[in-house]
């Protein structure tokens, strides 16, 4: 970065960029009430950031932030950072966060409801994967009342990826061979009640 | 000076250099009031409170044969000693004297001059209405016991008794174990000096025994007070230790041939002590003590080879308990803490490995000779992990820091560091809190021996054959990270001590929020509790370290010292008393007093006025009227209600009952800061609001008030949850009578919030303007109910 | 000892021996489960839940009035079912706006819901209405030479403030079950630790990388068997130990039981009727003392 060159007097300085990359107060205090108006989001102001949580999380690995970073980045408004991360979809809903958080955060639930706001503004996770599992697994109960396996396995799997489906067919011949592949969809008789409760609870959904 | 018969007011309005009168047309005001019956004499002055302007009193006073005396001027929290010493010096009862504030309460906080001038006539009116019930009151002058109680022989209590003792006080120390010495004779060194604390805790130890006006009781525990300030008598409980504490020389042949094995208590359950023991080798008393429970004579009546053994013929199992009673002057509790089981935070898995200790049991090992519990060997990596339950808003912690947990962890990792050769400790933290002087050098010497620093409150400890495993996340680096060690040190939060809850019960004392004992007020009585003569010092009040524990057992004693210093007491004269012949003995008064003033008599209830902090609260609970309050009577109370809401045609007339310390100072702090609010809004102070009831409310409204606020202080005796109770109960009340509950309001308030009491006054005057005045109709239909009513005291026409 | 009992979707496909053999031990021990007529899916902890919140909690109440009609208690195999029924039970509980919202669209459906269920995990009824006393009583064969780990997971001890029948850092249920049964339990690191659940589906590397670890760590621990009381924990540790093996270059070789397969053996139950042909990893070398042939 130069020093002593003149800038245009509208556009910022390099130095200037890094500054204003943080969010505004408004920004804080709106994206901070929309997660505490969310399940498991009531109490998110009363972390300490003692990172327990991180400590404890199984899929901690796999994920770009911490549940600990995560709960930071909602106290400071970063709501797209926050919704775009690998660690709302990564988090396996173990609750051991929860259960040794000491300043009683529900974060699992709160990692449910940031999948939930995530799919309803069509976000996806990095391999493009989870909204459509969670679309599908939907889809499929509520079609049969049940959950019929190979029929999730096919619509999740990409077609383009081969090596996944010969993985996957691998399993479903070891399954098969055991006489576990459910291969009739196991439809509840009442189907009809699915659709109704569908219907009521779609207009509150929206 | 002889006082006449009839009633012969004076009235002194004070100028206040412009402070009043640029506002107020105070020779308006003094017209008025001149008009009222039996004020014989109006002046104003420019400076009432100056010499020139306490001569004008007393000369009024001999001239016109004054027996009551109202000074309108500036607060009372400013000169009402200045002016009842006038009062005195003219040979009047402090106590005829009545002060109005229409300064902080009037012209410093209203713009408009008419309706200035118009409140202060009213505020005046009530005054004078009031002063015709004033009665002359004598303080009580009670002797005290120059002696103190002090509850718990730790290193806050041993401070205090030395101090006190010292001082010439008669100090009886209790202590429930059978050594004096508490915490700070178990720990190893102190930080951040490194001081030995055994070394420099055994001298005031000894000191305490052996000083003359010292007595100390061991083995022993209070089990009932009785008693008022001043005056307290309290039932000691004394087990018997079945130990001669003449004969025993502590030799400790004994303990060498007693079979029965026990968990040390002092070495905090890692070492093995017998049945018959001393607790520390520095035990004072130095003799040793049967432990009944563990001891065969005692469960299976066999035995008794320490009596065999003994030289000196000092065991003793006919031993009894015995009770002790003491007459004090003074309580002082400093009962101290223990640490929480750290088996309610599971995933540190305290108790399912033998090298997982906490951070007392280090001390002790550090002590024993460090050395790991499963193998014996010496430990190189040692783990402190801090923060086990404490900060915690979950079910198994508690919500506050235990205060010394950071650097407890640095010193140890020091130590260890200089004990063992190739040492790696490791602190596990979420904030280091270096609060104290030389603290945070101390930090930095900790980095400088390299003591790894990992930020992050530790997730699981895994016990793992002989080693122990810590997991955790590094928070700065944003990684997990898993490591082995030879120890694991947690740091338990700390809480109060067994018994604390029933102690505080035993003397009438509130615990706070966290379960300690509650002080008075947090920076400026810190010492103090609700009861007068009772105090606190050291961790019964809250975590701290031993400097804090030493300083604040020092201003305990200066307390003490104080209070009793004089030999005498006075007790203000502003106390409860019963109107003889009414009284049922329902017990309700019994039930609420704060101060447990009240007790059963045979026919009637008893008072005690020397215990009785004059708050008011049981005076409206009597269900037959049979309590009244000195200086703040019915009579003058009604009176003054009447004087201030009848005067004057203001509309809406809102009174506000001010609690008169905090309530009352936060309002005058307002004042100050010239911050202005309505002038509808009229105070009329009381000790406490539990002081009033419907009856008064109804005369309020009766006598043209159109709304009606209570203020209690948050630290009041009064507590918030009893004032919206009793609120409650009056809007159910006022609505039977046909008033409208929203007409009364009630809050609570610290001295520095006068903002929020004077938004609500903004708010309310808004609110009762919108509903509109009590209508002539009702309040026509109240006074012919309150002229009916039975019981009803006479009030001025 | 009658309850409703809920299997959940993977007691009916890949999991059906865990059903065969809770319905064998349950005819020993007098428990006599009744299949609830007509069931549905709960809607796995998150898997609806997290796309249409309200459709799943109503979706899975239609399971509580279902068995509130029987008049009886839900019982389930399955861990994550458990924890779903129990969280469905405790939001209609405590938040009237949801309850409200949920009556209205169980109505729809001709159901309604009083909230009289209690719903409890298999497990727990064994120890709680049985007793391990009468289980010790029933076993035939000692299984003397098994070094079981157990694998609790997360939904049998978790979150403390829903699921409270063991201890949620050092549970002990499934341990003494194994004592009882005559066998030796091994204690290792990884009983309560995550199995990966339904990121085998669309996290497999992740899911394979926990799985991996909590097999590694009970069989280096001494343990020649491991047992589950979760079909999803024990697709994830069974069916799925070869993928396991072939991505970290390993040899598992840990047979995966179903806790109610462990009864089973030990009460002299034929392997064939408990399923045991049916588990992916094979336990033949762990079991020729107690059985005939295993497929």
């Amino acid at each position: 970065m130069q020093h002593n060159v003149p800038h245009e007097k509208d556009e910022p300085s390099e130095g200037m960029k890094l500054v204003a990359s943080l969010t505004s107060k408004g920004d804080r205090s709106s994206f901070v009430k929309e997660v505490m108006k969310m399940l498991g989001g009531e109490n998110i102001l009363d972390c300490i950031q003692c990172g327990l949580c991180a400590g404890s999380c199984p899929t901690r690995f796999a994920m770009d932030y911490s549940p600990m970073q995560i709960i930071k980045m909602m106290h400071l408004g970063m709501r797209e950072k926050v919704l775009s991360s690998s660690t709302i979809w990564v988090c396996s809903t173990c609750y051991t966060c929860y259960t040794r958080c000491p300043r009683a955060i529900n974060l699992t639930t709160l990692m449910m409801s940031l999948r939930n706001l995530a799919i309803k503004e069509n976000l996806v996770d990095k391999n493009g994967v989870k909204p459509k599992f969670h679309r599908s697994f939907f889809e499929i109960v509520n079609k049969y009342g049940r959950l019929h396996e190979p029929e999730l396995f096919t619509r999740i799997l990409k077609k383009s990826d081969l090596r996944s489906l010969f993985h996957n067919a691998a399993l479903g011949w070891r399954l098969w061979r055991k006489g576990k592949l459910q291969i009739r969809a196991p439809k509840i008789e009442q189907s009809n009640d699915l659709f109704n409760i569908l219907e009521k609870t779609s207009e509150e959904e929206s | 000076m002889e006082i006449s018969e009839e009633t012969r007011i004076g009235v002194f309005i004070c100028h206040c250099g412009g402070n009043i009168s640029d506002t107020v047309d105070v020779n308006d005001v003094k017209e008025v009031v001149g008009s009222f019956k039996q004020v014989k004499v109006m002046d104003t002055f420019e400076y009432m409170c100056s010499n020139p302007g306490q001569e004008m009193i007393k000369k009024a006073i001999s001239e016109y044969k004054l027996n009551r005396v109202i000074v309108a001027s500036c607060s009372p929290r400013m000169h009402l000693d200045t002016f009842r010493e006038a009062m005195k010096s003219a040979g009047i009862n402090p106590y005829l004297l009545e002060m109005v504030n229409i300064r902080e309460h009037c012209s410093w906080v209203h713009d408009d001059k008419k309706k200035a001038t118009s409140k202060a006539k009213a505020l005046l009116r009530g005054a004078v209405e009031r002063a015709r019930y004033l009665e002359p009151l004598t303080p009580n002058s009670l002797k005290v016991t120059k002696s103190v109680l002090v509850i718990g022989g730790g290193i806050a209590g041993i401070y205090s008794s030395l101090e006190l003792a010292d001082k010439g006080y008669q100090v009886y120390m209790v202590e429930r174990t059978p050594s004096i010495g508490g915490r700070m004779a178990q720990l190893s060194k102190t930080f951040p000096t490194f001081d030995c604390s055994a070394c420099i805790l055994t001298p005031k130890m000894v000191s305490v025994s052996q000083h003359p006006k010292i007595k100390i009781f061991t083995n022993a525990e209070p089990i009932a007070v009785k008693g008022s300030p001043g005056n307290y008598q309290v039932n000691i409980r004394i087990k018997p230790r079945y130990v001669d504490l003449e004969k025993c020389t502590a030799c400790g042949e004994c303990a060498k041939k007693c079979p029965v094995r026990r968990p040390s208590s002092f070495e905090e359950n890692l070492i093995q002590e017998k049945a018959i023991y001393i607790p520390f080798k520095q035990a004072i008393p130095n003799a040793y003590t049967i432990d009944k429970e563990s001891c065969l004579f005692f469960t299976r009546g066999v035995c008794r080879i320490c009596e065999r053994f003994c030289k000196g013929d000092a065991v003793d199992f006919t031993q009894e308990e015995k009770i002790a009673d003491l007459n004090v002057g003074a309580i002082i509790v400093s009962t101290g803490y223990n640490l929480m089981d750290p088996k309610l935070v599971g995933q540190y898995s305290f108790g399912l490995h033998p090298d997982i200790v906490t951070s007392l049991q280090f001390e002790r090992l550090m002590l024993q000779g460090l050395h790991k519990l499963s193998t014996g060997e010496v430990p190189k990596k040692v783990a402190f992990i801090l923060c086990v339950g404490s900060r915690s808003t979950a079910t198994n912690g508690v919500g506050y820091c235990c205060k010394i947990g950071c650097m407890v962890a640095i010193k140890q990792a020091l130590l260890l560091d200089k004990a063992v050769p190739g040492a790696e400790p490791w602190i596990f933290y979420t904030d280091v809190r270096a609060h104290g002087k030389g603290y945070e050098g101390f930090y930095a010497k900790a980095r400088e021996h390299l003591t790894t620093f990992i930020r992050g409150r530790a997730a699981e400890v895994i016990p793992n054959g002989n080693t122990v495993i810590v997991k955790t996340e590094d928070t700065i680096l944003g990684e997990q990270i898993e490591e082995p060690f030879d120890l694991v040190v947690l740091s338990p939060a700390l809480i109060p001590n067994t018994g604390t809850k029933e102690l505080a019960e035993m003397l009438g004392i509130d615990l706070g929020p966290d379960d300690f004992f509650l002080e008075v007020h947090h920076k400026l009585r810190g010492v103090e509790t609700k009861r007068e003569g009772i105090y606190i010092t050291g961790c019964v009040q809250g975590p701290k370290d031993i400097r804090e524990t030493t300083m604040e057992s020092m201003a305990t004693a200066s307390k003490v010292a104080t209070f009793l210093g004089k030999g005498r007491i006075s007790v203000s004269p502003e106390v409860a008393f019963l109107i003889s012949g009414r009284c049922n003995l329902c017990g309700i008064c019994i039930d609420y007093c704060p101060t447990k003033a009240i007790k059963k008599g045979e026919k009637e209830v008893v008072i005690d006025s020397i215990s009785c902090v004059g708050c008011g609260i049981c005076v409206p609970l009597c269900p037959r009227e049979a309590i009244d309050l000195k200086h703040c009577t019915e009579s003058q109370l009604i009176a003054q209600i009447r004087g201030v809401s009848e005067e004057g045609k203001t509309s809406p007339k809102i009174i506000v009952f001010l609690e008169k310390m905090t309530a009352y100072g936060s309002a005058d702090l307002g004042g100050q800061s010239r911050r202005s609010y309505p002038p509808e809004v009229r105070v009329v102070g009381v000790p406490s609001t539990g002081r009033l009831g419907i009856k008064h409310m109804l005369h309020a409204f009766a006598a043209g008030a159109d709304g009606v606020i209570f203020i209690e202080g948050d630290d009041s005796l009064f507590r918030g949850d009893q004032l919206r109770e009793r609120v409650i109960q009056l809007k159910k009340d006022l609505d039977k009578f046909g008033i409208e509950p929203l007409r009364l309001q009630s809050t609570t308030t610290t001295l520095p919030e006068y903002e929020k009491i004077m938004s609500l006054f903004d708010s309310f005057v808004e609110r009762i303007s919108k509903i509109g005045p009590l209508s002539q109709e009702k309040r026509e239909e109240l006074r012919k109910y309150l002229a009916g009513e039975q019981y009803a005291t006479q009030c001025a026409a | 000892m009658k309850y409703a009992f809920y299997p959940g979707c993977a007691v009916h496909s890949s999991s059906k021996e865990y059903g065969d053999s809770c319905k064998a031990i349950s005819r020993v021990l007098d428990v006599e489960l009744v299949e609830i007529p007509d069931w549905n899916c709960c809607g796995a902890v998150d898997a609806i839940y997290s796309y249409k919140p309200l459709y799943s909690v109503a979706l899975d109440a239609r399971n509580l009035s279902l068995a509130e009609r029987m008049g009886m208690d839900i019982v389930t195999l399955c861990s994550a079912c458990y924890y779903t029924l129990s969280r469905t039970n405790k939001l209609l509980r405590e938040d009237s706006g949801l309850k409200n919202k949920v009556e209205e669209a169980l109505s729809s459906a001709g159901l309604n819901y009083n909230g009289g269920v209690k719903v409890r995990h298999f497990l727990e009824v064994l120890l709680s209405d049985v007793g391990l006393e009468k289980i010790g009583e029933k076993v035939k064969i000692p299984l003397t030479t098994l070094n079981v780990a157990s694998y609790y997971g997360c939904f049998l001890v978790r979150p403390p403030d829903l699921i409270s029948f063991d201890d949620s850092e050092h549970p002990t249920s499934l341990d003494e079950l194994v004592e009882a049964l005559g066998a030796s339990k091994v204690e290792y690191y990884g009983k309560i630790r995550c199995c990966g659940a339904s990121l085998g589906i669309t996290d497999e590397e992740v899911m394979l990388e926990l799985s991996k670890n909590i097999l590694l760590n009970a069989r280096d621990a001494g343990a020649n068997c491991m047992i589950t009381a979760c079909p999803l924990c024990h697709f994830n540790l069974d069916a799925k130990q070869k993928d396991i093996g072939l991505k970290f270059d390993l040899e598992i070789d840990l047979p995966v039981l179903h806790f109610t397969q462990l009864i089973g053996l030990a009460f002299g139950i034929e392997p064939k009727e408990l399923g045991l042909h049916k588990i992916c990893v094979s336990p033949k070398k762990i079991l020729p003392q107690y059985v005939r042939s295993v497929a």
